[in-house]
């Protein structure tokens, strides 16, 4: 197929798929025990949003490393793109698992090891772009931001993996283990679903991810011709 | 199931959440294709 | 082409931080001052009575860390800062290499912190009846997390020194990569007050040892970058 093909049929065989996994989310798969009322279908929602953060993050950070590298402005697009994402999802992801936090445990935030890693992931993309707000020159900015970047991720494997073995956590053990591992002891339907939905999402992500580097490679060329 | 009204509410209102995100993101896909059509 | 050493010229760097600092004092003051200030506050309104038993441990080891972030923030971004303010940013750039420069403003910002720690540490101890039973555990969590918080603010103090509103920034920039050290910092604190085996602060020490030597390590790669032009 085409590239054009793909960029025109792709878009719609994922808005397909989001429809049938949201009512694959409510109709197909089972209530989940243990969880109050039918809570935990949230769960479909909120572990892809999650994922995507911090796939975002990683994309952020390739980017953010080619930058250092190559010093080519579509890098750095690149990385702002994938950091725009990233905030979008983070903020999802954490008000996705509030609302859940409130009806299990009557409370919105409980300091909970990964609630807060992804507070932290969020404060992580927020002081990203206050940086590049604070810088005027297009390459300081993206030196600056992109060494923040680097120096974030280097940070963030100590939240996840040290934090939360010292501390107990309140996330359920039935999808996410203590050591941040997927256990795969769910129901095979809720399993489907969720499976599903982490593929959808990440469509979502890689279709809007795309959408911004092309817009953004469009604007670079209007730049050099204006220039040259 | 329990309930099952109310999870067809708000299984109704998530996709329709969805379709309107869907949308505007067509409608970028589709600015962002006529500015790369005119260069 | 160098005829000194990288040691020679991160210690000369080091040795103008301190002179520099010594004649005007200005982190010095402000670091003590929130210091001093907000310990005499709690100390005060709280003491060694007002907190239950059973809180104790909890509280009284993240209220220190409370405190000494506090002082420490005030002072640790002035390393780069002042460079740019005082314009001599171009003349250390040619003095000495990146890396030598890091070093001693490293090592700059990890005396400031040692000198707040010996002040500030002791006199909470005295003033909140806080009992240590591990003292050599606790020295070993407060000279590694030095090390950690050093790191990250001369690396985040360098990417910030040239953008607008620097102070500010500081702190944004700063908070989501000192989170984690601060959480390790307060559990390693509770762990060695609590008791004199080494074992107990472990788990907090190893995770502060690594992230402070991470940090460094990628602070050496990514000096270079940011401090140039």
């Amino acid at each position: 197929m085409t590239k054009t093909a793909l960029r025109t049929s792709l878009p719609w065989l994922l808005g397909v798929w989001m429809v049938l996994v949201t009512l694959g989310a409510f109709f197909y798969a089972p209530s989940a025990e243990g969880f109050k009322g039918e809570s935990a279908r949230i769960v479909f929602f909120h572990v892809p949003q999650a994922w995507v953060a911090v796939l975002a993050f990683c994309v952020n950070l390739v980017a953010s490393v080619r930058y250092l590298r190559r010093r080519k402005a579509l890098d750095d697009a690149r990385a702002a793109a994938a950091a725009r994402l990233g905030l979008v999802f983070s903020v999802l992801a954490t008000v996705t698992g509030s609302l859940f936090a409130n009806v299990m445990w009557n409370s919105f935030w409980n300091w909970d090891p990964r609630e807060v890693s992804i507070a932290i992931l969020l404060l992580i993309y927020a002081a990203y772009f206050a940086l590049r707000e604070a810088v005027v020159d297009e390459e300081r900015r993206a030196t600056l931001s992109a060494a923040y970047a680097v120096l974030a991720f280097v940070t963030m494997p100590f939240l996840i993996f040290v934090v939360p073995r010292i501390y107990w956590s309140l996330h359920p053990d039935t999808i996410i283990g203590a050591t941040g591992k997927l256990k795969l002891e769910m129901e095979s339907r809720m399993l489907q679903v969720l499976l599903g939905s982490l593929v959808g999402f990440t469509g979502l992500f890689v279709w809007l991810y795309t959408l911004d580097v092309r817009l953004a490679r469009v604007r670079l060329a209007r730049q050099k011709r204006e220039e040259g | 199931m329990p309930g099952s009204e109310s999870l067809v509410w708000v299984a109704a209102v998530t996709i329709v959440i969805w379709l309107g995100i869907f949308a505007y993101c067509m409608a970028l896909d589709r600015r962002v294709r006529r500015l790369e059509e005119e260069q | 082409m160098r005829a000194s050493t990288l040691l020679s010229e991160s210690l000369a760097v080091l040795a103008k931080e301190l002179k520099s600092e010594l004649r005007s004092r200005v982190a010095l003051n402000a670091v003590g001052l929130f210091g001093l200030t907000t310990l005499i506050a709690v100390a005060y309104q709280i003491g060694p009575y007002q907190i239950q038993e059973q809180d104790r441990p909890h509280l009284l080891s993240a209220l220190l860390w409370v405190i000494l972030f506090f002082a420490a923030t005030s002072g640790l971004s002035r390393v780069f800062v002042k460079e740019e303010d005082a314009h001599t940013a171009k003349t250390l750039r040619l003095a000495a290499r990146p890396v030598a420069v890091l070093a001693g403003k490293f090592l700059f910002n990890l005396l400031l912190l040692a000198a707040l720690y010996t002040f500030i540490v002791p006199l909470y101890c005295a003033l909140m009846g806080y009992s240590v039973k591990g003292v050599p555990s606790l020295a070993l969590v407060l000279a590694a997390g030095a090390i950690a918080l050093s790191a990250t603010s001369t690396i985040v103090a360098a990417i910030i020194a040239r953008a607008s509103g620097a102070t500010t920034l500081f702190a944004i920039l700063s908070v989501p990569l000192v989170l984690p050290l601060l959480v390790m910092l307060i559990q390693g604190t509770r762990a060695a007050a609590a008791s004199a085996a080494l074992a107990a602060v472990l788990p907090a020490l190893r995770g502060i040892v690594s992230l402070g030597g991470a940090t460094l390590i990628v602070s050496v790669y990514l000096f270079p970058v940011v401090w140039h032009d």
